[in-house]
């Protein structure tokens, strides 16, 4: 191959080469730190809740009837609509609890092994009716739910009585890191309060408050004039055109009152919008820069074939077939985005450690910069094609003409 | 001379279609992709008060309960009520407001079904401290702060929708079991930016309902947003009456804001709140060592990060971007006009100076930046709104992100900049060649 | 055996609706280690005579036979390894690779005949001395005179070791003193052995060689040897004597 001369020539067309190593530079550095800001986020939206989200409904009443004032009549309100909700055709399983997937919302509460000191654990905390497990498809590992006789036990509990909880395996192990938990007592940060761990949930993913992967339910209604009551509502098919049905069914039962349904999924959709804004943006802003990058090797060979006719005819008299030319305009190309490419390599590094000390994100893996060079590499060569082809159609006879 | 210059630029674009097509999708893009990505940051990050961001001032007391870790670096984000109803009092802010969201029912005045509502409860000096626009009517007194008045301001939206958009100053909305009288109709309002939400949601849309805050207790409104508390109530303390418990219990959910305008007081409003819990550690509140914060708009909404950090990035990146779109129109005009090195020649052999020759170019260059530019702010018009479908509020609403004058005159400024640097060098090689070189090549 | 033979060979170039005829019926015999001159007026045909039996450019009609091979249908790799492998050019502007120096322009056919490294720098040295370059191996071509110029372009085909040189007006460029010191050179190579096909519009040149050849309208239209071989000798300046020995 021709190293050697389309090298030395390189280093004396200096303009077009610094162009087109600065560019091709630049690109690597952006599109690496794009990709790996882009593999950050998705990360974080695959992450599964753990719940059955696509069969889920949250529903959220609030009264507005004064009639509805009456906490008694709120409670009695709470297991009518429970029985009839479970009664529409193609429910699964309703809950009336706390908890609110996706919505960045819910109690956080610091709880702690009774008698020990330091830092309480932090941990979202929620009302669970007995139907919760079931309604969102996470199975208890260990020990057991909540009974009937519990849940309605619940609010009216009085403080010094121990009350059964059902926690996160995180929460568990932050608790008793050495297992064991089922069983063992757990307390608020001040002790006013015991709860007794009577089962273990596995799966659990409610991003909010820094505390995703904790929780501790409690066998309490959660209902009040002025915040509502909340259920969830596990479905056998699409959940959507579900909707207008249960609505139908609460407002039956009490019209005094709002009542606003939301799938899951489109929760989930909201909570991920602006992070999913973002994965779009870095890949049109990855798309755009590597066109307009493509473009610019594309015209700086288009240029220098062009201006190299009179060359390309002579090589071509001194018998390089067309091959011959294609290969030496794809070499030199490559050498040049090599040169680029090496240099991104390093940028792409100072550029992440710039957005990581500045702003956020995380660190450039290997990968994620061995695939933008190579990418690189690839579009320079691929860009560099058309020109190279026009290249080898030049005609021979070109070098004998006197212009 | 310039119309000259310019009739040979239209020339030489109509000589290279493709290429000057090439040329201005270069500058569109970059031009485009930094000024949508550069206004989302801009709209985020630039002062949500103008002008008074300065002297707004976030007041944070460390009241961490007992269990606590005691070496918190930050206090919470919020104050208690009696907390907030203490500092009310001082005089040494020229003005000062404690708020929180609540929500309620709202009946119309014509017996329609009610609608729930979020309500922001602030005092009077709320609306001249965030520069609230009025249509109708004004805030009430602070007088109505303190009897209080069953008075109400609301939104020019709610306004629209209960009374048509006529002047309903004076009339009468029933919110859960109160009748409140209107005593002002806001403007058309939606700063991107809430500044007095800043811990909760600054990003949200303004509430449509404020009430004085001194309505909390009677009207019984629970806050909606956020609220934090340390200490579990005490026994029988949740069979008090709402307005009494407020005052006894540790919930924190009230934001305070003061406005003090310079340095002095600044000093002298923090020496207060420390001088306001060393009183208060007395009665065994605040536990832990003092650490309280007076802190301005624009350094809470950087420690908030208010703006988020890939926004910034993205801003970050898309200017590298038009960094790229510039070298690459550096290379592509180079072509053009070296590839005219002979007309140039034959020029400059007719008595064409090489200043004359450069600014020929230049021209050229500038022509097709600013183009490119105009086709950029189009293009990034495009960009805002695809990003406003995730920000934005709904059909009606207001558009979150939107080009605003400056940005505009950013963007032009910023191609003509473009193909000034990416014309400079080309301009400057074609100039510098002798003229022989160009007539006897090849 | 002839070098090249060409029977009834047409070459018509079309601009559109304009069709000019550059050779009509074109047939011509050059012997091995002939050196033949060719002129003409202008515009008449013989740079496309020179493309033609360069392989540079397609003919319409004919055959053509080079060095005993019909070469008229080939492939563009097969006319590439010809050119590469017999044919010499040297063109009246030089076509020197701008951006490569001396060596790396002597180097261009050799690495196209992908021949070792070891090989490529014996007869890259051995041709740059034979024109008398040694001392600027690395220098650029615009940093050499014209006729310096034109030296390596000949070094460059000596290096290829060819059959057969076609030279397009080689001294049109240069002054008649770098002129005269071309034209030894050339006939020095034809000396070895070397066929060369030269076309000039300078009649003291062409008539330097053993056969000259004029071309109007695409046709050749004096056939018969001006000047037999031995004669040709005679003519030849004082210094060349000596080279020739
Ligand atoms: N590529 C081409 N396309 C069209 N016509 C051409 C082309 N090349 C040459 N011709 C025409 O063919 C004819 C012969 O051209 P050629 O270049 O062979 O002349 P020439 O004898 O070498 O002239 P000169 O002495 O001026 O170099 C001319 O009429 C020319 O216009
Ligand atoms: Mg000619």
């Amino acid at each position: 191959m021709e190293f050697g001369p389309i090298f030395r020539s390189l280093l004396r067309s200096r303009a077009r080469v610094i162009l087109i190593v600065a560019e091709v530079a630049l690109t690597l550095a952006i599109v690496a730190n794009c990709l790996s800001l882009i593999l950050d986020t998705r990360a974080q939206l695959a992450r599964p809740s753990g719940f059955d989200d696509e069969h889920l409904i949250a529903i959220q009443t609030n009264p507005f009837d004064d009639r509805l004032r009456d906490q008694k009549v709120l409670d009695r309100l709470v297991d009518q609509d429970r029985r009839t909700l479970a009664t529409v055709a193609g429910v699964r399983a309703v809950s009336h609890t706390g908890l609110r997937p996706w919505e960045r919302s819910g109690n956080i509460t610091a709880v702690r092994v009774p008698g020990t000191h330091g830092e309480p654990a932090r941990t979202q905390s929620a009302e669970a009716d007995p139907g919760l497990f079931d309604t969102l498809g996470i199975p208890i590992v260990q020990g057991r739910g909540f009974t009937e006789a519990e849940y309605d036990h619940g609010a009216d509990a009085p403080l010094s009585e121990v009350q059964p909880v059902v926690v996160s395996r995180a929460l568990a192990d932050a608790l008793y890191p050495n297992g064991g938990a089922l069983g063992k007592p757990v307390a608020d940060a001040e002790e006013t309060q015991r709860f007794t761990i009577v089962g273990i949930v596995d799966r659990f993913y409610n991003p909010f408050g820094n505390t995703s992967e904790k929780v501790m339910f409690q066998p309490a209604r959660s209902v009040g004039f002025d915040f509502g009551s909340r259920y969830l509502v596990r479905t056998q098919g699409n959940p959507a055109p579900l909707m207008p049905q249960l609505e139908k069914a609460l407002l039956g039962v009490e019209k005094g009152r709002f009542v606003q349904l939301r799938t899951l999924v489109d929760s989930r959709d909201e909570f991920h919008g602006r992070d999913r804004l973002l994965v779009a943006s870095l890949n049109a802003v990855m798309a755009l820069l590597v066109l307009v990058t493509a473009l610019g090797i594309v015209g700086l060979t288009s240029f220098s074939v062009a201006e190299r006719q009179r060359q390309i005819g002579t090589r071509r008299a001194l018998g390089a077939d067309r091959l011959a030319i294609v290969r030496h305009f794809l070499l030199e190309n490559w050498m040049v985005t090599s040169f680029g490419v090496v240099l991104g390599v390093l940028l792409a590094y100072g550029l992440n450690f710039g957005i990581v000390t500045w702003v956020a994100g995380a660190k450039l893996s290997l990968a994620t910069v061995a695939a933008g060079a190579l990418a690189l590499w690839t579009i320079g060569l691929g860009a560099a094609l058309g020109p190279a082809l026009r290249g080898a159609r030049v005609p021979p006879a070109i070098a004998t003409r006197n212009v | 001379m310039l119309l000259y210059n310019l009739r040979l630029a239209w020339k030489s674009v109509r000589r290279y279609p493709v290429l000057s097509a090439l040329i201005l999708l270069g500058i569109a893009l970059g031009v485009g992709v930094s000024t949508t990505f550069i206004t989302a940051y801009h709209v985020l990050a630039r002062d949500p008060v103008p002008g008074k961001s300065g002297s707004l001032h976030y007041v944070r007391m460390n009241s961490w309960g007992v269990a606590d870790d005691p070496f918190r670096q930050t206090p919470p984000p919020l104050i208690t009520w009696r907390d907030a109803q203490e500092l009310l009092k001082s005089r040494v802010p020229a003005r000062s407001t404690a708020t929180f969201a609540s929500r309620g029912t709202v009946f119309p005045p014509d017996g329609t079904r009610p609608s729930r509502q979020s309500l922001r409860l602030v005092t009077a000096d709320f609306f001249p401290m965030f520069d609230v626009p009025f249509r109708y009517g004004g805030p009430w007194s602070r007088e109505a702060d303190a009897r209080p008045e069953t008075v109400a301001v609301i939104s020019s939206a709610l306004n629209d929708r209960l009374f048509g958009g006529a002047n309903s100053v004076g009339r009468t909305i029933r919110i859960e079991k109160t009748e409140l009288k209107i005593v002002g109709v806001l403007a058309p309002w939606r700063p991107r930016v809430r500044a007095y939400a800043l811990v909760s949601d600054p990003l949200g849309a303004p509430e449509p309902v404020f009430l004085p805050l001194a309505l909390t207790g009677p009207m019984e409104l629970r806050p909606a947003e956020f609220q934090m508390s340390w200490r579990t109530p005490a026994p029988g303390e949740e069979k008090l009456p709402y307005a009494s418990r407020l005052l006894v219990n540790e919930v924190l959910f009230v934001g305070f804001w003061a406005e003090l305008p310079n340095p002095e007081s600044v000093r002298a409003y923090r020496s207060f709140v420390d001088a306001y819990v060393t009183e208060q550690k007395k009665h065994g509140r605040f536990p832990h060592p003092l650490n309280n914060r007076v802190t301005s708009v624009l350094d809470l909404m950087a420690e908030l990060k208010v703006v988020p950090p890939q926004t910034k990035a993205l801003a970050v990146i898309s200017l590298l971007f038009l960094v790229v779109a510039a070298l690459n129109l550096i290379g592509l005009f180079l072509g053009t006009v070296l590839a005219r090195a002979s007309t140039v020649g034959v020029r400059r052999a007719l008595g064409a100076s090489r200043w004359t020759i450069f600014v020929q170019h230049l021209v050229e260059c500038e022509l097709m930046g600013l183009a490119g530019g105009i086709l950029g702010v189009l293009l990034s018009l495009a960009g805002l709104a695809v990003l406003n479908r995730v920000y934005g509020d709904g059909p009606k609403g207001v558009a979150f992100f939107q080009l605003d004058v400056p940005m505009v005159l950013a963007a032009v400024v910023l191609s003509l900049l473009a193909g000034a640097i990416a014309g400079l060098y080309p301009a400057w090689r074609i100039c510098a060649i002798p003229p022989a070189r160009h007539l006897k090549s090849q | 055996m002839p070098m090249l033979k060409m029977d009834n060979v047409s070459k018509i170039y079309r601009t559109g609706l304009v069709e000019t005829r550059a050779l009509r019926d074109f047939s011509l015999t050059v012997d091995e280690g002939e050196f033949v001159t060719i002129t003409g007026p202008s515009g008449s045909g013989k740079t496309t005579f020179l493309n033609v039996s360069g392989l540079l450019d397609a003919f319409e009609q004919g055959t053509y036979w080079l060095d005993g091979m019909d070469v008229s249908r080939l492939s563009d790799r097969e006319m590439s390894r010809v050119r590469n492998e017999k044919i010499g050019f040297i063109f009246q502007g030089f076509n020197l690779l701008p951006d490569l120096d001396v060596f790396d322009n002597v180097d261009v056919p050799l690495r196209y005949r992908r021949l070792p490294a070891k090989e490529r720098k014996a007869r890259i040295e051995k041709a740059v001395a034979m024109v008398g370059l040694s001392s600027r191996l690395r220098h650029l071509p615009s940093q050499l005179s014209g006729g310096q110029q034109q030296r390596v372009a000949i070094a460059r085909v000596l290096a290829g070791d060819p059959k057969l040189i076609l030279a397009d007006e080689p001294t049109g460029n240069l002054d008649s003193a770098m002129a005269r010191e071309i034209m030894e050179i050339l006939e020095q190579v034809n000396e070895a052995g070397t066929t060369i096909i030269m076309v000039t519009h300078n009649p003291e040149h062409a008539a330097r060689a053993h056969r000259q050849l004029h071309i109007a309208d695409g046709r050749l239209v004096d056939f018969e040897r001006i000047t037999p071989f031995p004669l040709n000798r005679v003519e030849r300046t004082e210094s060349s004597r000596q080279v020739a020995g």
